[in-house]
């Protein structure tokens, strides 16, 4: 066989492991019904429940952190996450979760936070409006 | 049309001229270059002129929109939506220009302003390739220019201006409805427009000020050897454009290759993920036409030194920058959404960007069909030991681990185009890792032994020996490294990766070595290998063998939630002045000190010998930006040593609502409130008074003691009890007083903030000749505290300084480039 055709295969099988890598590593967006329903690790998107209790009390351990979210179907679940609060969670739109449920909590071992605000805040503040409208 | 008092409509009239005749020029220049180049007559220069006349309107409008534009955010002029949203007043000059790349539109501007830069040296030195070359050039550049434009036609709008103003972009009467209603406030907004968003904080830092300027230089001069591989083809001169295509692949991988290393840089200095590398869309997106265009530059040089492999030297010098122009569509279009943290967001230029990409695709695409058949493609078979054909087997698997890396980062692009919902992969670090390692350990197999074969034909018997010696020393050494730094642990592949850069390290340099005794102007390669073989070992013993250093192990504090699950905790609570056993250290959260807008924390580190005593001390003082509109930010801050750092930043802080408490509004019970149920104790002058964190000691009483504005008379009685309070080795003095005021007990507290304390002299008992302390204790919650993480990253050094010699080594190889390009 010549040496050109051995180096097109060599290619063509290390373009399948690639893609077979990769569809066996990615992972779908599910709910929470659907993490109850599957072990393993999935993404759930959801949304801040702001009504209810944040926990993080870092005298009590820094590395405890556990929220209420409501998934996109609007299913609401306790979340856990084994460390410390991310920085501006309250003001997040939008979360992504990565983790697994277990019993009735989900424990998270990721979470993104969408927060619009951070790179583009199309929203004019008009707090010095309101203080200077009594003078006029 | 209404008027509104007080904006500066000028600059942005003038700055939105420059972007019209910019795009105007570019497009002139282009359409004059083409027909110069198809011109026939070889004395007509008038096309050639009107191009390069065009090209230098395009440059001077570049630049004016640049000088407009920055004019804007010097001045504040903040009724212009960029200088509102990116910029504000107490920013320092110096940041002004990192306020120019924060926003789409002035990262457009950088990438235009490099090209024409290059653009007017390729007109300066290209001679007979300035037509062609410069047609291409212009394309790019009109596509550029055209992103700035801003103007709708045919209802949609094309590009985003940077000098909109801020009621176009915003429509004020929404977001205050105060202006809906009182037309005469709207016309005058201006005036409650006071400051800007301010820049993001964590852009704030001086690597920021020249990383982005590097990297998109990098970006830009990537369409030089693209621009030349087109009209190699347009103009069938199929060998002429190897050679300069040569000199600008090496500078644009260079400048590209700093660019990258200098974000890397600034994460680890300045972001908190811990770490130099984290596969983040928008670091792929720059990795990835990186790697093509090395490829490129390795096959380039094939085909130069025998003629082979010249279709995979025009395809990865093409697709590189069509990979460019991808990545910008990926980092640009908001497509990244959900994946990436730091993607800009859609400015609505979703369709505009692809068409960018569309059209060097498709003119690369176009012209590789139509001249197939001209290709100097060699029949002959490559010799199997033959330096070619390794270089060009390392080529192709540097162009595979591309691929792995788009597919697995194009995953939005997917699920848009397929209409799928497949989500990331749930570990994506350690899926690029194994899959970048692999492809390393082949690259770097190659980079080693390649470097012992000649051109054309080798002797088989020399190569195997000198080989052989070679990888038995990479050997031994891995093996030593691998077990001394612990990367055994690890999976296999990064053990086999460390024998690669070792062998590789070890072969190039050799023929440095033998670079020295000859010419020296002949090491570049090898110079850059050393470097990127360093680079890895670097990167794989830091990232592989990183340790937290700041483990809670202090058992007390695992709630019941925690106890079932063994996950490793890495972060660990300092109160203020009570210090803490960390690994080796100890370490005491010391205090703050503010300048503003950073607020810094003050850590001592001391390391703690077997012996107990205190080997070494430091102060690392990591800080958090509170920013009113975009909360809390933390930066690191790391003790670098020659062989590891030890990297700190604080994970959590009472920051945003600790600097109310400072303020004195608060009554004596509502203070009462922050302690622990209060203690007092009756004791004589000398005795000990003993509590949770130390002991008190009364020494004297002062009855001279006197209360700053309270007149006293002759009747009253002030007596101050003097307190030496002893807590974790620091000693405080604090003085309360007992009053007795017109026949009325007062007594003035004194609190001791460093410890934690409130003490009051509350009462004196004349008959027992006895005081009354009374001791608050701050619980631990109410004191300041810290919540941070430690991480020591071992051998980071190999990293930083493989990549100031591989930046040496292409230094080395431009300069040697051009010398044979003068003499051809």
């Amino acid at each position: 066989m010549k040496k050109s055709s051995i180096i097109g295969l060599l290619v063509i099988a290390i373009a399948i492991a690639i893609i077979i890598g990769f569809y066996g590593s990615s992972s779908t967006y599910g709910s929470f019904a659907d993490a109850k329903a599957n072990s393993g690790e999935l993404h759930v998107i959801g949304f801040l429940d702001k009504q209810k209790e944040l926990y993080y009390d870092a005298t009590k351990d820094a590395n405890y952190f556990s929220f209420y979210m409501k998934d996109k179907k609007g299913q609401e679940c306790k979340v856990v996450f084994p460390g410390t609060k991310p920085q501006d969670f309250e003001r997040s739109e939008q979360i992504v979760l990565v983790g697994e449920m277990r019993g009735d909590e989900f424990h998270a071992s990721h979470i993104q936070m969408k927060c619009p605000s951070k790179y583009t805040q199309d929203k004019v503040e008009i707090t010095e409006a309101s203080a200077k409208k009594a003078d006029l | 049309m209404d008027t509104f008092k007080g904006e500066h409509l000028l600059p942005g009239q003038l700055g939105q001229l420059f972007v019209i005749l910019s795009f105007g020029a570019a497009l002139f220049s282009t359409i004059s270059y083409y027909f110069a180049t198809t011109n026939k007559d070889p004395l007509d220069n008038s096309w050639k002129r009107m191009g390069r006349i065009g090209f230098y309107i395009n440059t001077i409008s570049v630049v004016g929109i640049g000088v407009c534009l920055f004019y804007i955010i010097y001045t504040h002029l903040f009724e212009y939506h960029y200088a509102w949203e990116h910029s504000s007043k107490s920013l320092p000059v110096y940041y002004i220009i990192s306020s120019y790349w924060e926003g789409q539109e002035g990262s457009f501007w950088l990438w235009g302003f490099w090209q024409a830069v290059l653009g007017n040296i390729l007109i300066w030195r290209a001679k007979s390739w300035e037509k062609p070359v410069m047609t291409v050039i212009g394309l790019s550049q009109i596509l550029l220019s055209s992103m700035l434009i801003g103007i709708e036609i045919f209802g949609a709008r094309i590009g985003s201006s940077p000098f909109i103003l801020l009621r176009e972009a915003i429509d004020l009467k929404s977001s205050a409805p105060i202006f809906a209603q009182r037309p005469d406030l709207y016309q005058n907004y201006l005036s409650y427009i006071t400051d800007g968003n301010g820049l993001n904080p964590l852009l704030q830092n001086y690597w920021m000020v020249i990383h982005p300027p590097t990297l998109f230089l990098g970006f830009a001069s990537m369409v030089v050897p693209f621009a030349y591989a087109i009209a190699g083809l347009w103009q069938k001169r199929y060998k002429d454009w190897v050679q300069p295509a040569i000199s600008y692949s090496l500078f644009a991988v260079m400048v590209l290759g700093t660019g990258i290393i200098m974000g890397s840089f600034w994460a680890y200095e300045s972001l908190n993920f811990d770490g130099f590398w984290a596969w983040d869309p928008v670091e792929n997106a720059a990795l990835i036409p990186w790697l093509t265009l090395i490829g490129a530059v390795h096959v380039l040089i094939v085909y130069k030194n025998t003629g082979h492999s010249y279709f995979t030297a025009t395809f990865l010098v093409l697709i590189s920058f069509v990979l460019v122009l991808y990545a910008s569509f990926l980092t640009r279009s908001g497509i990244l959404g959900d994946t990436s943290v730091h993607a800009f967001t859609d400015l609505g230029m979703f369709w505009h960007l692809v068409v960018d990409v569309a059209v060097f695709a498709a003119i690369s695409i176009t012209l590789l069909i139509i001249r197939w058949k001209e290709l100097p493609i060699t029949k002959k078979e490559e010799e199997t030991y033959s330096r070619e054909f390794w270089m060009f087997v390392g080529a192709v698997f540097m162009a595979l681990s591309c691929l792995q890396l788009i597919v697995v980062t194009s995953i939005p692009v997917w699920n848009a185009i397929f209409k799928t919902n497949v989500a990331p992969p749930n570990n994506p670090v350690t899926l690029y890792n194994v899959f970048q390692a692999g492809f390393g350990v082949v690259v770097t197999l190659l980079m080693g032994f390649a470097q012992f074969m000649k051109y054309k034909k080798t002797e088989t018997n020399r190569f195997f020996i000198t080989t052989g010696v070679y990888f038995v020393c990479a050997l031994l050494i891995t093996v030593l490294i691998v077990y001394v730094t612990g990367i055994y642990h690890l999976r296999i592949v990064f053990s086999l990766i460390m024998l690669g850069a070792i062998f590789s390290v070890l072969s190039n340099g050799k023929v440095f070595a033998d670079a020295l005794k000859g010419k020296i102007k002949l090491a570049g390669s090898a110079v850059a290998h050393i470097g990127f073989g360093l680079i890895l070992v670097g990167a794989v013993i830091a990232a592989g063998t990183r340790k937290v250093v700041s483990v809670n192990d202090t058992g007390e504090q695992y709630s019941a939630e925690f106890a079932k699950r063994n996950d490793p905790k890495e972060n660990i609570m300092l109160v203020k002045n009570k210090p803490v056993k960390m690994g080796d250290y100890v370490v005491t959260y010391m205090g703050d000190s503010l300048s503003m807008p950073n607020h810094y924390f003050k850590v001592d580190y001391k390391l703690m010998g077997d012996d107990g005593k205190v080997k070494a001390e430091f102060l690392l003082k990591p800080n958090s930006q509170f920013n009113p509109k975009m909360g809390l930010v933390s930066s690191p801050d790391t003790k670098h040593y020659l062989l590891n750092d030890l990297y700190t930043h604080v994970t959590m802080a009472p920051l945003n609502s600790g600097m109310e408490t400072d303020t004195a509004a608060h009554s004596e019970a509502d203070d009462d409130k922050n302690y622990d149920a209060p203690i007092a104790h009756e004791v004589s002058v000398g005795d000990t008074i003993r509590y949770r964190e130390g002991f008190i000691v009364l020494k004297g009483l002062d009855k001279t003691a006197h209360v700053e504005n309270i007149p006293m008379t002759n009747k009253d009685i002030a007596v101050g009890a003097i307190l030496e309070i002893t807590t974790h080795g620091k000693t405080y003095t604090a003085e309360p007083i007992y009053m007795i005021k017109n026949g009325s007990v007062f007594d003035f507290s004194r609190k001791v903030e460093d410890a934690g304390l409130k003490l009051r002299f509350s009462k004196i008992d004349p008959q027992t000749a006895k005081e009354t302390i009374t001791v608050y204790q701050q619980p631990e919650n109410k004191r300041p505290y810290i919540v941070m993480k430690a991480v020591r990253f071992p051998y980071i050094n190999f990293f930083w300084s493989g990549t100031v010699i591989m930046v040496i080594g292409f230094l080395m190889s431009i300069f040697r480039r051009n010398k044979e390009l003068k003499t051809v």
